[in-house]
């Protein structure tokens, strides 16, 4: 690795920090920045706190640090400002501001999964270099529900305030509605936009109470998406979308095995004469072509003659690591995550079911493929892109042009999906190192498709294998899972810092999902073993999850069958101690008519919980041929305590459910002397409209704080279908994708 | 070269064998049209050309000199949303609306070919990938959009 690559990209605290506390976790950055707030983020004019500026207009502009990846955030976390600052939704705009300190996303270090492991949680880690500005784990809502109202609150009490003095009555006497304050004594009103610059120096003291659920109009109702109108008139800004003067496009050309490096290039005049082209670069990462237009840039990357120095990962292929797989399995664990009563004294002897379960690497193949534009000046450095870490990309311009932090504007556009892959640095390092090399002009940095996926931080593949014991009256007497997994966080810190790097623990992000299911089990034991790889692992749409549900789900399945039981009622009669869980799990088999199906219609059903949401799904397939299905319908229940827009989770359900499909069907990284084969979407396919099921959303009515929604849909659709599958055909498929297994979907 | 894109004359000095989609997106700065895949598989780059569903992202911009190219940008009549866009609000169809230019331009084209277009004939017809899962949204919006033109086509008469 390069020298830039052992450097600490997600940097350390004070992003532009406005001088507040730095370090101290829970939400310190905000109640700060609520009272009282100095800082750019909004950018040029004046505003109310660091989320709320009013004009005299009485236009409404918010400042949404979190990505809008598709999820609906622009629109949910305006919805929780607006509940409590008493306007119309339709007078919002939204800004992204820039990374400062109290757009910190402080819920995503200090959530802990009851279910996750006992081991290495990146996330704690994370904590050393607050603040950090980032939307992942599905925990923006969970993130802004109590602090974004109370930014509403303060800022609609600081309008009272000043209406009151202007009235010479107490602030209790005034009223907020509707974008105006009034004077409950005679009626009189004056609008936001009247008072907004005198409102800016009030001080509330206390911050104010929030609004009851009964009262809420906003919060739970299904308002329309604020960034749709512009998302079908072809006028939304992606980052590939940013257009400036004079910019020039770059392509990357990566060395063809992972890890491996390019030495010389060996035709760089032949590619420096080619129309349009304007400099070919060799830098740590890779080569480079700048050119006048992307098709030409890519063209001539192509072209490139390079030599290469392969890493010493020629090595690696994927038949291999299948068989290295094994070997863990058969080997002492690293880790035990849960070990209740005595799981090797039952499993003994007769009667012992045992599967071993196995998923591939995978690729994000968001549809916009990575991409970013910068402009290095003298002592200054801009970055335009679709991230999901303002912070990251704030510190990595700050580490590859060593341009001082304050002079670094990170301006982040809308995201042509992200997944996890966003949230990574790579991409913003490489396009910066490039644009080091044209200072003064903007250049936008490309991956062809084929660079993208070729080039990804992967879901790392992982093995199974389960042994339990169930008796006659289908209780679990003994449950054991040994899990040969890559760790996500180990591969994630190596990248971008080294120093926080886990050593031989177990990895709470790719083992969540696997461990203290809310099952009751006679004995149970869930451990860990470790792969080793130089293969780029990194977050992927509900990490550990998006493999754990799918093996503990099917193996469960395999557990009532064994004995004769329906898969719905033996998982129902194990969730007496959790109340929530079971509820979730009744309401889908209600809405699907669980087990009432025409003839040659099949249900499968799973459960799983991710992000702090229960979902719950029932797959139902109809045979058309010999292993051919047609995927008619998802019915799906999730419990994610309050939401805030139905609409939203309804949509994220659906995606959550595609997404899934898409791993369960196709998905599929295979590796040949140490380079990915699969190089573009006909070989790594998605589904598509023919196959795609209908779904049928129930959102529970549970009075919680709220769960996440963008992730916890994904996990259950793979093995909900696998055990329709079985019950149409008694075949288990304990393998993704179900290509691999001859069946076909329509 | 010169080209007729949404009813504007533009004329491009570029090679013949470039596609048009890297012309709009990068000669002409009309970035509606999107790069997803560059292998005339995922859709993203959609246009209608002469009134026909075309991706662009293999197509030589020289094969189209001459013909009428419509893009996201040239949907909408002065600014007014077509009963598709229309549609697509109202089913609240895009999440991060990258593949949806490419989904507006094909449902556009199934519907001037087939105006009252069965699930089968969606799924015949509707084969761009987006990968954040809104096909149920899109196949919805296309019935709402179909019975829109015809409501506005009654009303013409
Ligand atoms: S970009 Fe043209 S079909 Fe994918
Ligand atoms: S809306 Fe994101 S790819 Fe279709």
């Amino acid at each position: 690795m390069g020298k830039w690559t052992r450097r600490a990209f997600i940097g350390t605290g004070g992003v532009l920090a406005t001088g507040l506390v730095v370090g101290v976790a829970g939400n310190m950055y905000v109640s700060k920045a609520i009272k009282k707030y100095t800082g750019k983020g909004m950018g040029d004019g004046e505003s109310l706190n660091a989320w709320i500026r009013i004009a005299p207009d009485n236009t409404i502009t918010l400042a949404v640090a979190r990505a809008e990846m598709g999820q609906g955030v622009y629109t949910s976390i305006p919805q929780l400002i607006a509940e409590e600052l008493e306007v119309d939704m339709s007078r919002i705009k939204v800004v992204h501001p820039q990374p400062e300190s109290p757009y910190a996303n402080t819920f995503m270090m200090t959530q802990k999964e009851p279910n996750a492991f006992k081991g290495y949680n990146l996330m704690e880690k994370m904590l050393a270099f607050l603040p950090i500005i980032a939307t992942g784990g599905s925990s923006s809502i969970p993130d802004a529900f109590t602090n974004m109202r109370t930014a509403g609150a303060t800022a609609r009490e600081m309008l009272k305030e000043a209406a009151a003095k202007e009235w010479g009555v107490k602030r209790s006497d005034c009223r907020a509605e509707d974008g105006y304050i009034i004077n409950n004594s005679n009626g009189a009103k004056l609008s936001y936009g009247e008072l907004a610059t005198a409102a800016r120096t009030v001080e509330i003291k206390d911050l104010p109470e929030l609004k009851s659920k009964a009262d809420w109009t906003l919060i739970g109702k299904p308002v329309q998406r604020i960034d749709l109108p512009e998302k079908v008139n072809g006028q939304a800004e992606f980052g590939i979308d940013v257009r400036l003067e004079n910019m020039l496009f770059a392509a990357i050309r990566h060395s063809s095995t992972i890890g491996g490096k390019i030495i010389s290039i060996d035709n760089q005049s032949d590619i420096e004469n080619r129309k349009g082209v304007k400099k070919v670069v060799l830098t740590e990462f890779g080569a480079a072509v700048i050119a006048d237009n992307t098709w030409r840039a890519k063209n001539a990357a192509l072209a490139l003659q390079v030599t290469e120095d392969d890493g010493g990962n020629a090595g690696i292929n994927s038949a291999d690591i299948s068989k290295a797989f094994d070997k863990i399995l058969e080997s002492p664990p690293l880790a035990i995550s849960e070990d209740e009563g005595d799981v090797d004294a039952i499993l003994k002897g007769e009667g012992i079911i045992e599967s071993t379960y196995e998923v591939p690497y995978l690729a994000h193949a968001a549809m916009e493929p990575l991409n970013c534009t910068v402009l290095v000046e003298d002592d200054k450095a801009t970055a335009w892109v679709g991230h999901q870490g303002s912070s990251f990309v704030h510190s990595t311009l700050n580490a590859v042009s060593q341009i001082p932090k304050e002079n670094i504007i990170v301006n982040t556009t809308l995201l042509g999906g992200a997944f996890g892959r966003r949230g990574e640095i790579d991409f913003v390092a490489k396009a910066t190192a490039v644009a080091m090399t044209m200072k003064g002009t903007p250049v936008q940095t490309v991956f062809t498709r084929e660079e993208d996926m070729q080039n990804d931080m992967y879901r790392p593949a992982a093995k199974s294998k389960f042994r339990a014991k169930v008796n006659d009256d289908g209780d679990i007497e003994a449950w054991d899972n040994m899990m040969a997994l890559q760790s996500v966080s180990k591969s994630v810190t190596t990248r971008v810092a080294p120093a926080i790097a886990p050593s031989a623990e177990a990895d709470e992000a790719t083992s969540e999902g696997a461990a203290h299911l809310p099952y009751s089990m006679n004995n149970r034991k869930v451990s860990f073993g470790d792969y080793a790889s130089p293969i780029p692992v990194g977050f992927w749409r509900s990490v550990g999850s998006s493999q754990n549900a799918f093996f503990t789900e099917c193996f469960l399945d395999e557990c009532a069958h064994a004995v004769g039981k329906d898969p719905f009622a033996f998982r129902r009669d194990k969730l007496n101690d959790h109340p929530r869980f079971k509820a979730v799990l009744e309401k889908v088999a209600e809405i699907s008519n669980w087990g009432n199906v025409g003839e040659n219609t099949y249900q499968g059903i799973a459960l799983h919980k991710s992000f702090g949401s229960i979902v719950g799904q029932v797959a139902q397939i109809t045979k058309v041929g010999e292993k051919q299905f047609s995927i008619d319908q998802f019915y799906s229940a999730i419990d994610c305590g309050n939401y805030v827009n139905p609409d939203t989770v309804e949509a994220q359900i659906e995606g959550g459910i595609v997404f899934g499909l898409s791993a369960a069907l196709y998905g599929e990284i295979t590796w040949s002397d140490g380079a990915v084969n699969e190089m573009n979407f006909p070989q790594y396919d998605m589904v598509k409209m023919n196959v795609s099921p209908r779904v049928q959303v129930h959102i529970m009515d549970v009075d919680e704080y709220p769960g996440g929604v963008g992730e916890p849909g994904t996990p259950p659709a793979a093995p909900a279908l696998a055990n329709a599958i079985f019950a149409a055909t008694g075949e288990r498929l304990r393998s993704l994708p179900l290509k691999n297994h001859g069946y076909s979907f329509i | 070269m010169k080209l007729n894109i949404n009813g504007t004359e533009k004329e491009v000095n570029v090679e013949e064998s470039m596609p048009l989609l890297w012309v709009l997106r990068d000669e002409l700065n009309m970035t509606g049209t999107k790069y997803g895949c560059g292998v005339s598989y995922c859709g993203a780059c959609s246009v209608m050309i002469d009134g026909i569903a075309t991706r662009t992202c293999t197509l030589p911009v020289s094969a189209v000199v001459g013909k009428e190219i419509t893009t996201i940008e040239g949907v909408s009549n002065d600014g007014n949303l077509t009963a598709v866009q229309r549609a697509w609000i109202q089913h609240q169809v895009p999440q991060c609306g990258y593949c949806q230019s490419g989904q507006i331009l094909a449902a556009e084209a199934l519907l001037d070919e087939i105006p009252e277009p069965t699930d089968s004939d969606i799924d015949a017809k509707m084969t761009n990938i987006c990968r954040c899962g809104t096909y149920q949204r899109v196949r919805d919006a296309i019935h709402s959009a179909a019975k829109m033109r015809m409501q506005e086509a009654e009303l013409l008469d």
